[in-house]
């Protein structure tokens, strides 16, 4: 707490040395992390970081810097690198200074004390156990495993009189698996986040993992083209939904032009059964919180109401712009903290909330009589301007009447996801959470989905 | 050695572990956002930090943390020790870091313009005209330039004797327009950085990087379809790049053959591609990205090659690897910063350029796709499968270039591919980024070569 202090002191430094305005966030985070290479924990980690980043203004100049915090000198390095910057900046004609919130209260269970206390030694064993639990056969292995847990606390505060803190705990989970012989191999990979260690089933996550690099090494190459109905489990999917609905709804992206939503208020974009919201009053949410990284106070919003577009995400500078509310400005990260104070706060979506539907995973596709259920992709990357995509799928298996069958490999799935978006077959019950690329702000929570319009496509 | 440095090495000796490092690291930077034409964000970070690591018996444990006292350093380096020792009794197998030669060196960086020493002013405004010169026309409906600059400072001291010290500083500009009509919507980008000073960026026409990057993102809009299946593509040096980096490179660092997760375990003196196919590690490439003084170990970069005429050659290592496998160290133990692990990591990965010239390859290709710049690629070091998304292509016809074609994805067996290349450029181009192991651990790179004409499966778009 004594080094989240210095926020304040930041701020007032800034003031003294000439700034008008002044916003300082501090941040201090423990990592401690288990790398298991073939079958053993090979790496073991134990870090503590801390560090500030701080916006001064003067006038309509702003500069922000930032600096890892040991102390004092820390803020002094910070503040007279940003005076001396901001001295240098063009002026922005369009901003608007800083938010005055003093922001109370706390979301519910974003912090596991139980986790947050965890000792290597114990997270060594958890590792161990989703390893073995990975050995659905002999000839499994788990050539690398990447477990990691982090405790953080932040505090924001600025010369407006906002004011608010947060404290968080993180776990993520990436684990691959290998299964054949020298010349034969399948893979399966797995991903899992959370906030707490009690969220996550080890065991389930080993032999889903396990069993995902058999069906990876028993996959057939797919020759032809599938046009049916395309289920996808939420992982990926919520990848692909960060970089395009995620991005489609930013405030900032709408007022620089670069959403293909950007007049589509009140309009259609999606099917009559997709809901979309904002939550970062999410209990338990990996971007949960009471107040942003700017000090503006989080609220739930709904974003795609029975398939309209209603509202945008807007952090303070494009809610004065743009006319709509703050409290989308964040600079932390959900698979890992380190580092979110190197960097400045930018509007972006928190829990972003797919509405779950009542049909478990397993009735979806009993309902499809001809289509693919995509469980892995290669790499799920989709342009964000125009939703087009085409991905190698990883673990897939053909769907027919209701039943899934052989699995395939060597297959691309195209698509376009804002036409996908329009065309939603169906929407499960059980919502998990995804995340876009290490470093992105935000993340999804979304069931598994079935869409019309994709395909997969073989090698002929 | 300071006193920071003696006290880690004390504890790890104390501890009698088999090896112990610390790394110190400064890392300054400076980021001009330039959205619309108008500054988005200048932001300036200056992050300090040490990490320390035991090893012994097989186990690694490591600590970090951005308080640079004696009582820190030593609590880390407790830590550290402590788990190295508790792991390595866990029946690991054994592992050996290659017999290590000391060295000791401090080195200096010259370089030709120190960007600290270029006003902010005339930074912004490079930045600003990239984003001007963008707006070729009212399709082109939003535009972002960035500069950035890094200056990092590094030391790295172990139980070995090896005491070094280094400066690496990078520059780069870039951009990167919107362009709509209707409902369509696309983007192109493009950029120049490097490992050295202001030079890089200032070698750099701006008026002319944001032009290509207007015309291009506005092309895209009325370019068609990109044909599928299997088909004679001729790669850019970029997409040649990925084809190098993303499949032969990462399953070429030495740790994934220990865990034995490479499709290229056990291949040296195998042939993997045509005669046509030459590829490097290269740390020591000048200027480039990726380019090194030392690696995150102490090790000096190093040029290694990968593929020599189509026959598999040799990995690349860290200081572990290099021992348990018992092949030369190849100065690729990297980290991303203080706060991550080392992993074997690239430098600059190429394929070395070929005898033919780029018309050439055009005039002598009946039907194909030439492939413009890339967007991503994915890593698959198991399955050897290559995954990359091309910005956009030309059909060429009876050996002439066509019209533009979308984005599209590459896709097949590496090895397939790599054997049925038969023309390679002289040209040659390198391009920067940062790579990821897995999902994290982002290091500077690069990765390029010639333009390649081989058989590989496009889809999409």
């Amino acid at each position: 707490m004594a080094l989240l202090a210095l926020a304040d002191d930041a701020v007032k430094k800034a003031l003294v040395s000439g700034a008008q305005a002044a916003e300082a966030f501090a941040m201090t985070y423990r990592t401690k992390s288990v790398y298991i290479e073939q079958d053993v924990p090979k790496v073991a980690e134990d870090r503590s970081e801390a560090g500030i980043g701080l916006k001064v203004a003067v006038g309509k100049r702003v500069a922000f810097t930032s600096a890892s915090l040991e102390g004092q000198k820390d803020v002094r390095t910070a503040t007279s690198f940003a005076m001396k910057t901001v001295k240098m900046v063009p002026e922005d004609p369009d901003f608007p200074g800083f938010t005055s919130y003093k922001v109370m209260g706390k979301v519910e269970k974003t912090h596991d004390a139980k986790t947050a206390d965890a000792s290597v030694e114990e997270l060594v064993e958890m590792a161990l156990g989703m390893t073995a639990a990975a050995k659905v056969r002999k000839d499994v292995t788990v050539p690398k495993g990447i477990f990691r847990v982090q405790d953080y606390e932040l505090r924001v505060v600025n010369s407006e009189g906002a004011e608010g803190s947060h404290r968080g705990t993180l776990v993520f989970i990436y684990f691959t698996a290998k299964s054949g012989t020298k010349t034969k191999a399948g893979e399966g990979i797995i991903k899992s986040l959370g906030v707490s260690l009690s969220q996550q089933d080890f065991q389930a996550i080993g032999e889903r993992l396990g069993a995902r690099s058999v069906e990876n090494l028993e996959a057939s190459a797919l020759r032809e083209r599938i046009a049916g109905t395309v289920v996808m489990d939420p992982l990926d999917l919520g990848e692909m939904m960060i970089q395009t609905v995620g991005a489609a709804v930013n405030a900032e992206d709408v007022r620089r032009k670069r959403s293909p939503w950007q007049d589509k208020k009140g309009q259609s974009v999606a099917s009559e059964t997709v809901n979309i919201a904002d939550m970062p009053r999410l209990p338990a949410g990996l971007s949960s919180c009471a107040v942003d990284d700017e000090g503006n106070p989080t609220a739930d919003r709904p974003l795609v109401v029975n398939g309209i577009l209603r509202d945008l995400v807007h952090d303070h500078y494009n809610a004065a712009l743009l006319g709509g509310k703050g409290g989308n400005a964040f600079r932390r990260a959900v698979a890992t903290i380190e580092g979110a104070y190197a960097r400045p706060a930018q509007c972006s979506i928190s829990n972003l909330v797919v509405e779950p539907g009542t049909q478990s995973l397993d009735e979806i596709v009993e309902s499809v009589q001809n289509g693919v259920y995509v469980e892995k992709l290669a790499a799920p990357e989709v342009n964000q301007f125009s939703g087009a995509f085409a991905l190698e799928v990883r673990n897939a298996a053909i769907i027919n009447r209701g039943e899934l069958r052989n699995h395939v490999k060597f297959a691309l799935l195209v698509g376009n996801m804002f036409e996908g978006l329009k065309n939603v077959a169906a929407t499960g019950r059980e919502l998990r959470p995804s995340h876009g690329f290490l470093t992105a702000t935000g993340c999804c929570y979304l069931p598994p989905m079935a869409f019309n319009g994709f395909e997969l496509v073989g090698q002929k | 050695m300071r006193e920071l440095e003696k006290s880690a090495l004390k504890v790890f000796e104390k501890a009698g572990v088999d090896f112990g490092d610390i790394r110190t690291e400064e890392r300054k930077s400076t980021t001009i956002r330039i959205a619309n034409e108008q500054l988005q964000a200048l932001s300036s970070v200056v992050r300090k930090g040490f990490s320390v690591r035991a090893f012994h018996r097989g186990a690694w444990g490591y600590g970090s943390g951005t308080s640079f006292t004696l009582d820190s350093v030593r609590h880390a380096a407790e830590a550290a020790a402590e788990i190295a020792h508790t792991n390595s009794a866990r029946g690991l197998k054994r592992s050996f870091l290659k017999d290590i030669k000391p060295t000791r060196r401090r080195l200096k960086l010259a370089l030709k313009i120190d960007p600290s020493n270029i006003d902010l002013d005339e930074k912004t405004e490079l930045a600003m005209t990239v984003s001007r010169a963008q707006r070729i026309g009212p399709n082109v409906v939003s535009t972002f330039a960035i500069y950035g600059e890094w200056d990092y400072e590094f030391g790295v001291t172990n139980t070995a004797g090896t005491d070094v010290s280094w400066r690496e500083v990078r520059t780069r500009i870039g951009g990167q327009a919107v362009a709509a009509e209707g409902e369509k919507r696309d983007s192109a980008y493009d950029f120049a950085d490097g490992t050295g000073g202001y030079e890089i960026v200032k070698a750099v026409d701006p008026n002319e990087m944001g032009k290509t990057i207007g015309t291009e993102a506005v092309e895209l809009l009325t370019a068609k379809k990109p044909p599928s299946g299997l088909m004679t593509v001729i790669t850019d040096p970029d997409i040649s790049g990925l084809l190098a980096h993303e499949v032969m490179g990462h399953a070429s660092e030495g740790d994934e053959i220990t865990k034995r997760r490479s499709f290229l375990t056990g291949i040296v003196g195998k042939k993997v591609g045509s005669p046509l196919v030459t590829m490097y590690d290269d740390g020591t490439y000048h200027g480039a990205h990726g380019t090194i003084q030392f690696d995150c170990e102490g090790t000096p970069g190093h040029k290694t090659k990968i593929i020599d005429r189509g026959v598999y050659a040799g990995y690349m290592h860290s200081l572990e690897t290099s021992g348990t496998l018992k092949m030369p160290l190849t100065g690729n133990g990297r980290a991303e910063n203080y706060s991550r692990r080392v992993w074997v990591r690239m430098t600059n990965t190429y394929f070395a350029p070929g005898g033919d010239k780029f018309d050439e390859i055009v005039e002598e290709t009946k039907s194909g796709l030439l492939t413009h710049k890339s967007i991503s690629g994915m890593e698959d070091p198991v399955g050897g499968g290559f995954q990359a998304v091309a910005l956009m292509g030309h059909l060429v016809k009876n050996g002439e270039i066509g019209p533009a074609v979308r984005g599209m994805t590459l896709t097949g067996k590496a090895l397939e591919i790599l054997k049925s290349v038969d023309m390679t450029s002289k040209e040659f181009k390198l391009s920067g980024g940062f790579c990821g192991k897995g999902e994290e651990d982002y290091v500077p790179v690069s990765s390029g070569g010639p333009y390649m004409r081989s058989k590989i499966i496009v889809g999409g778009g």
